[in-house]
């Protein structure tokens, strides 16, 4: 899935809506038989390259089908256990929230896409080339594979005196694939046909949209859980039934079509909302929505949190609204245009209040909500920026909003997390497989992302306190394995907490790993702040910005774009290193793959194929951030301004 | 003026501080019932799961008030701590449900003491956070085929049930190579013997192949599945671990046209699995021990979970009657209702229905086994119900 629209992405850079594409003028292509003899044969040396590289991936795309395809290979085992794989043991009677989470997330990538992408298309050269590589693949798949085994009526591999399977001859092998034969021939043969029928000209400016492919195809493939016969595994009344050779079962189908009808909604949407004029506002809606995503689906959607209301309308509101009003009077006078210094000293006052709670819990003086602290740091935080925000009374009355926002949205995650799961689960960790994965990297992205590029900018600060804070931070969390800083954080950070104070699991980990990932993100960042010239400064201090004005609109954004490659690898690692929450006792893609599905009875000892499944899993997501990045990238212009 | 306006505003987050405070003292009053702690838990606004330890308990000091006992009826789910990948023992299903001879007994339970087999919130632990999760209260239980020991039993914050599972170590070897069921360890000499690495199987072996005076080479790999595939393709001679797992490693991998075969008879290694709790909590611990000792002497009188509700209505003798809560005090004065034995037969099943049902797919059999019943020439044995 995330393949096709990365390919599909590729040749995109322009908008297809707003403007006409810009296509860079493309050399003239030669004659096939030209083109091998210029690239591929042009001298001795190369010729014998060319020939050893193909021999080695023939024959390494040959064992890789014999593998794939053997008859040893139980693939009903990650089949059947795909729901353990994708969400571990979420149960059964509360699917429905995760098709809700899979539905608002459609919403949100489908309305995006809608109003953000830029898509040139691809052009119908392209297409050619891609139909008939496809064939040609197809047919070289067949020949290379093995013939398959002869089998009795019962499904049963039949063998000889000595117990070795019995292959069938290669003439019937080939045979018997004959539907492949057509298949791979028809791409060829389309591929063919259309280049021909377009002229040279038009093979190039004839484009396809992209989002006419990415969704045609996705499109396809839920087309093909109705028609093909993948096997069919459904929960019936409790009782799990797995039978080979049947379109798969309603219950899969049903949702995913219906998946794929919100998505291609939702992008004809955001199509519509970015030709009126409130496209900017939907656009700042969408952000706000992306990032309170993974809370509302964590703690909401899938946990569906039993909150006590006559506690909420005894001690959560009230001290909400105090902490409200309170805390918007507080701000409302901070941000006073004529307070000056005092405003500063009173801004440095409040985080001196905010930290002094923290050190009486620890010191166990007296009880307070962890909520009610943690209002505290964010009323600190913003009494810190309150006098950028002086000035008038309806700037002002915007920044006080601002605040009343953050504190509802933190008393209302406050109040849903320490609120009881109705739905029971396995394991501590509340969910597993690749929800925890998507989880753990987005929350452990979001987290460490603001505290690197705060740790870059305090490395590269003129005082010296918060240089040798900084460096001091990221020297002895770059100098630590992250799995010590994993296993600190699960088995050790407890024990540190003050009494009463509990911190679950999950929280741990993802504490852990934004930690880690911070103090890297910080390296990268400052790659990209040491890249920007000096005349960048002087050109700002020209203009009489101020230093956070410089560092947020001139310093920053050069730094950030240049250091996008970095950054993008920093984010692929997180989402690889997820893997070691199998070692803290986690249940992630890994450990379901490694241990959960070979301990059941009926798949014993199956483990091969579960982690070539999860490889694969691991592998197309990570593609497609590259890709994603490579777009980013080449949008952005870097490597070339 | 500006003086005026930071005095002002000192005087608001003062004020504000103490007002908060106050409010926040309110919340933590409540918290004192362990009942509701979970609303107002004064834990991290990250908590991402339902917290289950109390606020101020002190995990290794578990008696106090109703004990767990009390806490699994106040919160009305069990909480069990199992394998979910252990074959058999505790398995996780494709539609994330837990099954397996532990699993069944952490059901038994929930049954006896909620009246409610499915009451049960499974909370699957690795081998290296098991113990830590009985002793801070994580699990009310656990039965995740741990063996019991003297280390662990002397260990703080542990007691031990009786023994569900006897278990003992075992080597499994081709029939071709010249072993058959009556092998002991001394025909091995000069074999490749394979096990996984780091676990007590390891010393076992090579404890027991000094005590026969033989020489084998011992070959470990990280983990099982591994050490299987290294026996499929023949780099290894035996394979060595727990008796249940070469059974069900012969059932499900056993190579066509070959015979393997597991000896000696009588392991070389003792295994007794059973359930683990808190210590110094003897309410508690009764009520997992007479769950497990029900099932045993249900088994032995012949209760079934078809038969439970007319063996209740008519006991065959003075003992069913007393088990399944027909005559007589002894469920009640345990804390539990009258028939919370006939509920755990009737729902989960006797001790060889469980056996049978979870055990026998993987081929393993009690009868012959020190897992028949006493009567049988086993080694299950129950103390009277009276």
């Amino acid at each position: 899935m995330s393949e096709e629209s990365g390919v599909a992405l590729e040749s995109a850079t322009e908008d297809d809506i707003d403007d006409k594409p810009i296509l860079k003028p493309e050399e003239p292509s030669l004659p096939p038989g030209e083109w091998v003899r210029k690239n591929l044969f042009n001298g001795f040396f190369n010729s014998v390259l060319t020939v050893l590289t193909v021999f080695l991936m023939a024959i390494a795309a040959r064992g890789l089908l014999n593998y794939v395809f053997s008859e040893e290979r139980v693939w009903s085992a990650p089949a059947t256990n795909a729901r353990l794989i994708l969400t571990f043991a979420y149960p059964d009677s509360q699917y429905a929230r995760v098709w809700v989470t899979v539905g608002l997330l459609a919403v949100l990538t489908g309305t995006s896409i809608g109003l953000w992408a830029q898509w040139a298309g691809v052009s119908a050269k392209k297409l050619c080339f891609w139909s008939m590589n496809l064939g040609s693949a197809i047919l070289l798949s067949i020949v290379l594979t093995q013939p398959g085994v002869h089998r009795d009526a019962a499904g049963e591999v039949l063998r000889d005196a000595d117990s070795d399977v019995i292959r069938k001859s290669f003439s019937t092998a080939m045979s018997d694939r004959l539907v492949w034969w057509i298949v791979g021939l028809a791409f060829i043969g389309a591929g063919l046909l259309a280049w021909n029928w377009l002229g040279e000209m038009r093979r190039r400016t004839i484009r396809v949209p992209s989002s006419f492919l990415i969704f045609g195809s996705l499109g396809l493939v839920v087309l093909s859980l109705w028609v093909v016969n993948y096997g069919h595994y459904a929960f019936i009344d409790g009782e799990f039934i797995a039978i080979s050779g049947r379109t798969v079962a309603t219950t899969t189908k049903q949702p995913w079509t219906l998946m794929w009808l919100i998505l291609v909604g939702s992008f004809f949407l955001g199509r519509q909302i970015r030709k009126t004029e409130r496209a900017s506002s939907v656009k700042g809606l969408l952000n706000l929505g992306w990032l309170l995503s993974p809370f509302v689906i964590y703690w909401v959607i899938l946990r569906d949190p039993a909150i006590d209301y006559s506690h909420v309308w005894s001690t959560d509101l009230p001290l909400f609204l105090a902490f409200a009003i309170g805390g918007g009077a507080v701000l409302w006078l901070l941000s006073y245009p004529g307070i000056g210094e005092a405003g500063r000293l009173a801004g440095v006052g409040l985080v001196v209040v905010a930290i002094f709670q923290f050190v009486a819990a620890f010191a166990g003086w007296y009880p307070m909500l962890q909520k009610v602290r943690l209002s505290f740091v964010l009323l600190a935080l913003l009494g810190l920026a309150a006098s950028n925000f002086s000035g008038e009374r309806s700037q002002r009355i915007r920044f006080v909003g601002v605040w009343f926002v953050l504190a509802a949205l933190l008393h209302y995650f406050a109040t849903v997390m320490n609120a009881p799961a109705t739905v029971d689960v396995v394991s501590e960790n509340f969910t597993g497989g690749l929800t925890v994965t998507l989880f753990v990297t987005a929350l452990t992205l979001m987290i460490s992302f603001p505290l690197g590029v705060v740790l870059a900018l305090g490395r590269t600060s003129s005082l010296p306190i918060f240089r040798i804070m900084s460096t001091t931070y990221i020297e002895s969390i770059r100098g630590v394995p992250l799995i010590t800083i994993l296993f600190f954080f699960s088995n050790i950070l407890p024990l540190f907490l003050p009494d009463g104070m509990d911190i679950a699991e999950f929280a741990a980990i993802i504490l852990g790993y934004s930690l880690f990932s911070a103090a890297y993100l910080a390296e990268n960042v400052r790659g990209g702040l040491q890249a920007i010239r000096r005349g960048q400064y002087e050109a700002a201090d020209a203009l009489g910005l101020t230093s956070p004005q410089r560092t947020s609109f001139i310093v920053l954004p050069q730094a950030l774009r240049i250091s996008i490659p970095p950054l993008v690898g920093q984010v692929i690692g997180t989402f690889k290193e997820t893997s070691l929450i199998a070692i803290i006792g986690g249940f992630d893609l890994l450990r379901i793959g490694n241990q959960v599905i070979p301990a059941q009875t009926q798949f014993l000892g199956i483990k091969r194929e579960n982690l070539l499944i999860v490889a694969a899993m691991y592998w197309v997501i990570t593609f497609a951030i590259s890709k994603y990045s490579m777009r980013l990238e080449r949008r952005l212009g870097v490597g070339e301004r | 003026m500006n003086k005026r306006f930071i005095w002002r505003a000192i005087a608001v987050a003062l004020s504000f501080t103490l007002l908060a405070s106050a409010c926040g003292d309110d919340g933590d009053d409540i918290t004192a019932t362990p009942t509701t702690t979970e609303a107002t838990d004064d834990a991290t606004t990250t908590t991402a799961a339902a917290t289950t330890t109390t606020e101020g308990d002190d995990p290794v000091v578990t008696v106090q008030g109703g004990g767990i006992l009390q806490t699994v009826i106040d919160r009305g789910t069990l909480n069990c701590g199992v394998s979910g990948a252990a074959v058999a023992f505790s398995e996780t299903q494709p539609d994330g449900s837990t099954t397996g001879f532990d699993a069944d007994y952490c059901r038994a339970i929930a049954a006896a003491v909620l009246g409610d087999s499915t009451a049960v919130a499974f909370v699957a632990l690795t081998a290296a956070e098991r113990f830590t999760a009985v002793q801070t209260g994580d699990v009310d239980v656990l039965i995740r085929n741990t063996t019991a020991t003297q280390s662990r039993d002397t260990d703080v914050g542990m007691d031990f049930g009786p023994t569900t599972y006897y278990d003992g170590q075992q080597i499994m070897a081709r029939e071709s190579a010249g072993f058959d069921s009556a092998s002991q360890v001394a025909d091995l000499d000069g074999a490749v013997v394979c096990t996984n690495a780091g676990t007590t199987t390891e010393k076992n072996i090579s404890d027991a192949a000094d005590a026969a005076g033989i020489t084998i080479t011992l070959t470990t790999f990280e983990d099982y599945d591994i050490v299987m595939d290294n026996f499929v393709s023949g780099a290894c001679d035996a394979v060595t671990t727990d008796g249940s797992g070469l059974v069900g490693r012969k059932a499900k991998q056993e190579t066509a046209g070959e015979n393997w075969v597991i000896f000696p008879a009588t392991p070389i290694s003792k295994e007794p699995l059973g359930p683990t709790y808190g210590q110094n909590d003897s309410e508690w611990a009764d009520v997992v021990n007479w769950t497990v000792f029900a099932t045993i002497i249900a088994d032995e009188k012949g209760i079934t979970s078809a038969n439970a509700a007319d063996m209740a209505a008519t006991p065959p003798d003075a003992e069913v009657g007393r088990l399944l809560g027909g005559e007589g005090e002894i469920q009640s004065v345990m804390g539990l209702s009258a028939d919370a034995f006939l509920n755990v037969i009737a729902q989960v099943g006797n001790y060889d229905e469980i056996y049978t049902r979870n055990l026998g797919p993987v081929g393993l059999t009690r009868e012959g086994s020190a897992n028949a019943g006493w009567l049988d020439g086993g080694l299950l044995y129950a103390p009277p119900a009276r």
